[in-house]
């Protein structure tokens, strides 16, 4: 029974992890249709602000690290992204790559590709005793600051002005454009957001696995984009539910597969993943009015 | 001469190879209610976005109140004063009625009089007051068309531009939006309206133009159009003329 709880409180944390990643690159995609695979790069350098940060205390690292993952979004659509605006979605999606990639080996021309070691939160290295069940403190707060983060954000989204003209942007971008919601501010704070979301998810992964190098983004943003598809690219919902679902089956394939078909885990996550694109190719969750807009 | 609200001089406008507007000049004055008829593919549409900023003029101006509009952020439309309705309708279909008017008012800070506003529209039109939190998707042809008409007037516009408003709507339902655009005239907004359904547009419209071929074949009051001897010529294309 202790088991089974230690089991979905791992299954949570990571699958709240893959939730946020996913959420900040669906948010980008709703309003204005790129799938950023430069999103593992803003993860990775909020990573490695912590990183340089590590021993000053942990108020400075993690406003570094947020400042950081902000910036790097910002500077990345006022560069790479605005001009392309007008530009199809396959352009825009290489772009992405190109940025992933040139940041990537930027990192690594300085800082090196090898893995460092990084603690960013020692104070919850301790496990809690909850009803005779070990947890670890870290998982803990991690689910609790993925879930604070996801209310604020449907705060955002539903109680503001802003976020309704988010929605709007989102749902028709031209015509919100007409009644004179801004396009160059809702993409600027869509992208705020996605860095503040990339930060979050960087101080919280690289606490539970305790080292940063280069390629740390990526690893997660795969996994995210594969949880965005299965979720329905253009659906927020879709997509948290979608990095929820991810995350909890790979933890639960984890514990629960016999010990020689472990090594085959992953091979069995993907393979429900084409399942799912095979029977419902926009999703688990589509969004509304996404056919015909692409 | 007097200053027109709205002016468009030699305006062409391509699409790639295609010409979709040559040359055309119109104006509207203050008040007026200006319609623009012609067949399918005429370029009246175009002339529409052209004027709204949704297409770039390859040639030629188009000013409203003395300032120009053309090459300006397609945000800076309705800031300018004019409230474009495209064809189509376009309610943001997964957000309530409610947001769909709150997003009308998106250039306004006077929070509490837009929301005393949407609820003196929520009077004059019941069955939006009845579905202020449902999803504007689920609303009828007609009640979308009236709904986004009255989301263009929160921005309190001094143009309201309409593009096919009978388009696939019942000619009971198309009556009604015509007495709505009736009324926004009569508060003082000026109405640009381009239709296929000639007679509805000249029944009314105080001017039309007739536009056939990127090219504006005859203009003149609406009554005067309809006996003009060479109206069907013109909307096929085939003549010329202003009648003054």
């Amino acid at each position: 029974m202790g088991y089974v709880v230690q089991v979905i409180v791992d299954a949570l944390s990571l699958g709240g992890l893959y939730a946020l990643t996913a959420l900040g690159i669906g948010l980008i995609f709703s309003v204005m249709r790129l799938a950023n695979f430069a999103h593992a790069e803003f993860i990775t350098c909020a990573a490695y602000a912590l990183f340089a940060l590590s021993g000053h205390p942990l108020v400075m690292a993690v406003s570094a690290a947020v400042l950081v993952a902000v910036a790097l979004a910002v500077l990345t659509e006022r560069v790479a992204f605005r001009p392309l605006r007008a530009a199809d979605q396959a352009t825009m999606l290489i772009a992405s790559f190109a940025v992933s990639v040139l940041i990537q080996k930027l990192l690594i021309f300085a800082v090196g590709s090898r893995a460092k070691p990084l603690d960013p939160l020692p104070v919850l290295a301790e496990t809690l005793n909850v009803g005779g069940v070990q947890i670890g403190l870290l998982k803990i707060v991690t689910i609790v600051t993925c879930a604070i983060l996801l209310l604020a954000l449907l705060f955002l989204l539903k109680r503001t002005r802003l976020g309704l003209q988010m929605r709007a942007a989102a749902e028709d971008f031209t015509m919100s454009r007409l009644v004179g919601v801004r396009a160059d501010v809702v993409i600027a704070v869509a992208f705020v957001v996605s860095g503040v979301l990339a930060a979050a998810v960087a101080i919280l992964y690289a606490a539970q696995t305790g080292f940063v190098q280069p390629r740390l983004g990526v690893q997660i943003v795969i996994i995210a984009f594969v949880a965005t598809v299965i979720g329905g690219l253009g659906n927020l919902w879709g997509v948290v539910a979608g990095g929820l679902l991810v995350g909890m089956a790979s933890s639960f394939l984890q514990a629960f597969l016999p010990a020689d078909l472990r090594p085959f885990r992953e091979a069995i996550l993907f393979l429900a993943v084409i399942l799912v694109v095979l029977f419902r190719p926009n999703g688990l969750f589509p969004a509304r009015g996404l056919k015909e807009r692409v | 001469m007097t200053q027109a609200e709205l002016r468009v001089r030699d305006l062409t406008v391509r699409y790639g190879k295609v010409v979709a507007l040559r040359h055309v000049a119109m104006h509207i004055d203050p008040g007026e209610i200006v319609s623009i008829i012609g067949p399918n593919g005429a370029g009246k549409t175009t002339l529409l976005s052209a004027i709204a900023g949704l297409v770039p003029a390859t040639v030629g101006e188009i000013t409203y109140e003395q300032q120009s509009l053309l090459g300006a952020p397609l945000e800076r439309t309705v800031r300018c004063g004019i409230a474009m309705v495209p064809e189509g309708r376009h309610v943001f279909a997964g957000l309530t009625v409610l947001e769909n008017l709150q997003l009308g008012a998106t250039i306004r800070n006077d929070a509490s009089a837009v929301e005393a506003e949407i609820e003196e529209y929520f009077d004059q039109f019941p069955i939006l007051g009845e579905r202020r939190h449902g999803h504007a998707g689920l609303l009828s042809g007609g009640e979308q068309q009236m709904l986004v008409i009255v989301r263009a007037l929160l921005a309190q516009p001094r143009l309201l531009m309409l593009d096919e408003p009978s388009l696939g709507l019942a000619p009971r339902v198309t009556e009604q939006i015509y007495d709505i655009i009736r009324r926004v005239r009569d508060d003082g907004v000026t109405v640009l309206v381009v239709e296929q359904n000639a007679g509805r547009a000249l029944a009314a419209s105080d001017r039309t133009y007739v536009i056939s071929g990127g090219e504006i074949r005859l203009t003149g009051p609406s009554t005067e159009l309809e006996k003009h001897p060479g109206f069907e010529a013109a909307y096929f294309g085939l003549g010329e003329g202003v009648i003054e």
